[in-house]
């Protein structure tokens, strides 16, 4: 099967090209969406354009955005990601255990980093880099050039149902582009440049109907549809995608919790998918998941190209379920007071998840590791022999706790200080607290922001489980089709989650002080020195010296 | 807000001159008397001591005596000691002490003597600029830009020597047809053209004989003897005399570059239908039966406007408006526009059309700038203008007053090249592949003729074409349209037009306009779209542009510098500045010598770095440390601190006086007595 597999890929790759296909340049378009357990629903667009390699293919393309393959060239790119983000990820009720979430759930404000392909001689320097900007604002002037490295950008296709309000009043929502380019080294499987780009936006629709109470108190979610989240409909697909198609999944917490509705209710309606959800169009395929009971249905829209295509989800009976989350809920807050030190602490908290994942019978034995990677700036100076680590309250042995540590010390105005910590957490623990102190710098005047009372950000932290991979398997045995999507879904995703980003306070001159200062000391260094006296004193000076005489 | 930007410096001057001041005053202290007592008891003086005004006073006005308070003691010897004057009116016995006065007067001398060093304390680094070089050279520039020489050279086969113009006539003919060049390359502007004392050299040659002018200081390429091989070469087509012309006087610029590029015009006397032949290297032929007058007009007039100007027509395209960046970089970027790929899409080989036809371009322009090229396909793009249905032409027409708004820049997104950011001119070359709706698409001329080549420019932005499918009907039942390639002809046809559009874009003609040229039979046209002539006329014009250019962004620059005295000049400024300078000797030099490739490389760089000097991001930013600034902060303490100690010399300056007076008239009165 392992063999037989990639070769019937390749075969549906070119039957796929068949109308279409620019010589091995690809794009694709895909949208899923998917009901949240607090009545959201959330929209994921994924767009992908890949070029074969230029040693082949040359430099000239015609779906490719030249803007990025440039890039890529000049700054010799191996890996980029670049994501622009406004509201923050909600993983107590959104999951934390989803390829959506671990690689598209992001911190707050601008985030980057890349992998570059540096010569040899330079490997010194290193060849990665992060950077992050908590407090940047993200509005549709940076989704405009975004859509532009679309080949149909927003005139057509499924991008053109990206109504600018219904995005900008979502709860959250993530714009983010990610390179991958095998252009320079040799190693690796896809040659070429793959350019994948992704709008996540978690919505709350308008509820047309009352929404009643039951009996039990439970509210139903609400009923929607693409026109009522996004005032449009899918009227067609970008004719140069080679893919274009709509999904819609329903969790596995929740198809287990229809099931049991199913039971209750034995009597269910003929054009209803599963018992209490009923869908507006019939789905193309329906497909499940190999591991747990998820399940995705498929809507082609090449296929309704006639008419426009608006897929619509009514509730039948109140239902409550909760999302698979990550072992550990991060949260990260300051402690201390005053302009002078303080200190940051993570704390790690376990969820109920983390049992369904490990399993009961493991708990006593088993271990779970967790990395934490902080970037700090350099005003706020970090004391990396000030971990400490708090297992359940009770203050660890470090040595015990964490495996590695891995520190970088800011350089004043030069770099910011970055602090990864792996720890060997035992699998009962219920809470882990890691504290660190710090002090806090003085800026210079012209360093200080505007609005500087405000306090400054530090950018989130990243807590990865590396030994939990959140994948999931739409991609059948008998898959028939290629869908980017769902192969990004398949990979290996080690479960990410970011921290809150702080605000740490400052001490913040009074930015009229030097001149307030000069006027003070000139004027006290003035009165002492030319007092009206001082001609007395001069007077005086002659007087006594006669005197003596 | 950058208020100490040496933050030191200022209060060490500051407390350099407070120092003297203390040092000044802590001379009593020599004297045995601690200072600070000395201040104590001036206060004391002051407030316990109300009479004390008086008993000063009574120091010089003695018409006031010192007894209003009987109870009151002498306190100091100095009050004893006026008390003890016996003369009680406007004299004194004894010299006044100049002690207070020395006093005083070094304390203003060590704040006088104290400025220097803080004028230097508080001075900021601006990197010496050669003001009076950029000065110098935007003198020479603008009186008259150094243009490259040339050379011409006209050759007389078969004249009799007896009709027109002998063989003693050379030397006439050589000075005619200069005249003749004169009189027309006068109105010529300031690049246009070549150095101006350049030389006609002659040489006729008959069955008579071979005689060469001597008016000129070169030596006459025209191998005498060839007339006859040329006779038998003229039996062959035009490209091949022009190659054997090329062969026989192409030799000159190869092995001797000093003097610039040698133009010859050919003039063969014959018993047939005139012809003229200008070819793709440097020269020219005329063939026909003409009287000399005739034959110096012509051999003239293709010496100046096609050799000298390049075929340029004047108000075309104006020369200031070089399409080359202030770095000297062009960026070609060809983008291919499906206007709506709902009804068709279109793809093209550009790899393939690359090859043949802009690499030549980009190899022969080598020299003018640097030149890159990118390109893209882009989709749902239409054009901003209408279009309207022509029954007769049963096609869509777009007329030349709606050219400015046919670039649909809200939809067109051509900027996407990173080299966009930079200060290389991006030149934008569009092929434009109309919809369905607007299929097809042909451009009206203003005398009411289709643009055969359907396309357009606009100056320093690019070109477009409009290329329409053969096929205009919209296949409605495909939903998925078709994917077509461009056929390599009609690329071909589509960057041919290009190749004039750029041309254009460079002020020349585009290629095969020049058909229509009155007087001249044939232009032979080179592959690389540029014949080597064009590309002089280009290189000279690109050498004194880039020179003015250079000239006149230096001279804004040192105005600038000048006009700021208290803004920060980098050393790199002053390193490009000087780089800057050196580049465009440089260009002059190898354009003294006509050196035409390596004039304009170097001129190029002087440009390139006069630019970077002027936009140097420390030059960009505003904050500056002004004078009122340095004024504001100062102020607060030297304005009053200095304002009292010259009031005190001042006042101690005329009691001085007046005790001198006093003393001069006791002793005058003394002496009377």
């Amino acid at each position: 099967m392992g063999i037989i597999q990639p070769v019937m890929i390749v075969a549906l790759v070119v039957l796929g090209c068949f109308n279409l296909c620019y010589g091995g340049e690809e794009f694709s378009e895909e949208l899923l969406l998917r009901p949240l357990p607090d009545r959201k629903v959330l929209a994921h667009f994924h767009f992908e354009s890949t070029t074969p390699p230029t040693k082949d293919y040359g430099h000239h393309h015609h779906l490719f955005p030249k803007a990025i393959y440039q890039l890529v060239h000049k700054f010799r790119i191996r890996e980029l990601e670049l994501s622009f983000t406004q509201g923050r990820w909600n993983y107590e009720r959104w999951g934390g255990y989803d390829p959506i979430s671990s690689s598209n759930a992001k911190p707050p404000g601008v985030e980057l980093w890349a992998i570059f392909d540096v010569p040899l001689d330079q490997q010194s320097s290193g060849s990665i880099r992060y950077g992050a900007l908590p407090r940047e604002a993200v509005c549709t002037e940076n989704l405009t050039p975004w859509l532009k490295l679309l080949p149909c950008r927003d005139k057509s296709g499924l991008a053109s149902i990206l109504d600018r309000p219904a995005i900008y009043r979502a709860f959250y929502h993530s714009q983010r582009l990610r390179i991958t380019s095998n252009e320079f080294g040799s190693e690796g499987i896809e040659p070429g440049i793959d350019l994948e780009q992704t709008l996540t936006i978690v919505v709350q629709p308008d509820d047309q109907r009352t929404s009643t109470s039951y009996s039990s108190g439970k509210m139903l979610q609400p009923d929607w549809s693409i026109s009522s989240i996004f005032g449009r409909k899918i009227s067609g697909t970008c004719v140069l995608a080679r893919s274009s198609s709509v999904f819609f999944e329903l969790e596995s917490t929740l198809v287990s919790e229809l099931n049991k509705l199913g039971v209750d209710n034995a009597a269910s309606d003929g054009d209803q998918v599963y018992p209490g959800v009923e869908l507006s169009v019939a789905p193309d395929q329906v497909i499940k998941e190999r591991k747990s009971s998820s399940v995705l249905f498929e809507f082609s829209v090449k296929k309704h190209d006639y008419k426009p295509l608006d897929i619509g989800v009514k509730w039948k009976y109140p239902i409550v379920w909760s999302c698979v989350q990550a072992p550990f809920q991060a949260n990260r807050f300051l402690m201390g007071s005053g302009n002078e030190r303080g200190s940051i602490a993570i704390s790690l908290k376990a969820t109920d998840h983390q049992r369904i994942i490990v399993g009961d019978e493991f708990r006593d034995k088993c271990e779970m590791r967790v990395v934490i990677f902080q970037v700090v700036p350099w005003y706020v100076k970090i004391y990396f022999h000030t971990v400490q680590v708090f297992l359940d309250g009770r203050l660890e042995h470090t040595p015990a706790v964490i495996e590695k540590i891995q520190v970088s010390p800011s350089e004043d105005r030069v770099s910011p200080g970055v602090m990864e910590i792996a720890l060997r957490l035992p699998c009962s623990t219920v809470s882990a607290v890691i504290t660190v102190n710090f002090d806090k710098g003085f800026l210079h005047i012209d360093e200080y922001p505007p609005d500087a009372n405000q306090g400054y950000d530090i950018p989130s932290a990243v807590v990865r489980f590396p030994d939990i991979q959140a994948s999931t398997y739409y991609l059948g045995d008998n898959s028939s089709r290629n869908s980017p999507i769902l192969s990004k879904f398949q990979e290996n995703n080690p479960v990410l989650s970011y921290t809150e980003v702080l605000l740490v306070p400052l001490a913040t001159p009074d930015f009229s002080m030097p001149y307030n200062v000069i006027t003070i000391t000139c004027t006290l260094l003035e009165k002492l020195l030319s007092s009206p006296d001082f001609v007395q004193v001069v007077q005086q000076v002659e007087r006594k010296i006669t005197g003596a005489i | 807000m950058d208020l100490l930007p040496s933050s030191l410096s200022p209060w060490s001057s500051f407390l350099l001159s407070r120092c003297s001041v203390i040092i000044v005053l802590m001379l009593p202290k020599v004297h045995g008397e601690p200072w600070l007592t000395l201040k104590c008891f001036a206060a004391d003086s002051i407030h316990k001591n109300p009479n004390r005004s008086s008993i000063n006073g009574g120091n010089r006005r003695t018409s006031q005596p010192p007894t209003t308070d009987p109870h009151q003691t002498p306190q100091t010897p100095f009050q004893s000691g006026v008390i003890a004057d016996p003369n009680p009116d406007n004299t004194r016995s004894s010299k006044p002490g100049i002690k207070r006065l020395i006093m005083i007067s070094t304390v203003l001398f060590s704040f006088i003597l104290g400025l220097p060093f803080l004028l230097k304390s508080i001075e900021i680094y601006r990197s010496p600029l050669p003001f009076r070089d950029i000065e110098l050279l935007g003198d020479r520039f603008e009186s008259s830009p150094r243009r490259l020489p040339c050379k011409f050279q006209a050759v007389f086969l078969g004249f009799e020597g007896g009709s027109s113009g002998g063989f003693s006539d050379v030397e006439k003919l050589g000075f005619v047809i200069l005249d003749e060049m004169r009189e027309l390359s006068r109105n010529n502007g300031k690049c246009g053209g070549c150095d101006l004392n350049y030389t006609v050299s002659v040489t006729a040659e008959s069955e008579a004989g071979c005689v060469t002018n001597q008016g000129s200081s070169m030596p006459s390429l025209w191998q005498c003897g060839s007339f006859s091989e040329l006779d038998d070469r003229l039996k062959e087509d035009d490209e091949s005399v022009d190659e054997w012309l090329d062969s026989m006087l192409g030799k000159y610029n190869g092995d001797l570059a000093d003097g610039g590029k040698m133009y010859t015009v050919v003039v063969m006397s014959r018993d047939e239908e005139a012809r003229i032949v200008v070819g793709k290297h440097r020269h020219a032929w005329i063939r026909g039966n003409f009287g000399e007058k005739d034959a110096v007009d012509k051999v003239a007039n293709i010496f100046v406007k096609y050799f000298m100007n390049g075929g340029k027509e004047d108000g075309l395209v104006k020369g200031e408006f070089m399409p080359v960046g202030a770095d000297g970089r062009i960026v070609l970027s060809f983008s291919l526009l499906n206007a709506d790929p709902q009804h068709w899409i279109y793809n093209w080989n550009f790899e393939r059309i690359e090859e043949v036809k802009l690499f030549p371009i980009i190899k022969v322009l080598a020299s003018v700038a640097n030149i890159s090229v990118e390109s893209q396909v882009l989709y749902h793009t239409p054009k901003s203008s209408f279009s309207y249905w022509d029954e007769k032409l049963s096609s869509f027409i777009f007329s030349t007053k709606d050219l400015p708004f046919f670039v649909n820049s809200n939809e067109w997104h051509l900027d996407t090249s990173i080299a966009a950011g930079g200060r290389s001119k991006v030149l934008q070359f569009v092929v434009y592949i109309p919809s369905a709706e607007e299929c097809p698409l042909l451009l009206q001329l203003p005398n009411g003729e289709i643009s055969s080549t359907n396309g357009f420019i606009s100056p320093m932005w690019g070109g477009v074409v409009v290329w329409n499918p053969s096929d205009c009907s919209k296949n409605s039942k495909n939903e998925h349209p078709i994917s077509h390639t461009l056929s390599s002809q009609d690329l071909q046809k589509v960057f041919e037009v290009f190749t004039g559009q750029l041309r254009q874009l460079f002020g020349l003609k585009s290629s095969n306009q020049y058909d229509w040229q009155p007087g001249i039979s044939r232009f032979l046209g080179s592959e690389s779209g540029f014949t080597e002539w064009e590309l002089d006329a280009l290189l000279r014009q690109h050498t004194c542009f880039n020179l003015i250019s250079c000239a006149s962004t230096l001279g804004s620059l040192s105005r600038l510098v000048q006009s700021l005295p208290r803004m920060i000049i980098m050393d790199e400024i002053g390193k490009q500045v000087m780089l800057s300078l050196q580049a465009a000797n440089l260009a002059e030099n190898n354009a003294s010598l006509g050196i035409y490739e390596a004039s304009t490389v170097s001129s190029r760089q002087a440009r390139a770095l006069a630019e970077d000097a002027f936009f140097h991001p420390s030059i960009m930013s505003i904050s500056y440390y002004s004078f009122e600034h340095c004024f504001a902060i100062y102020t607060p303490f030297f304005l009053p601190v200095l304002l009292h100690v010259v009031l005190a010399a001042v006042k101690e300056w005329k009691r001085y006086k007046k005790e001198q007076a006093k003393y001069l008239a006791g002793k005058s009165k003394a002496k009377a007595e």
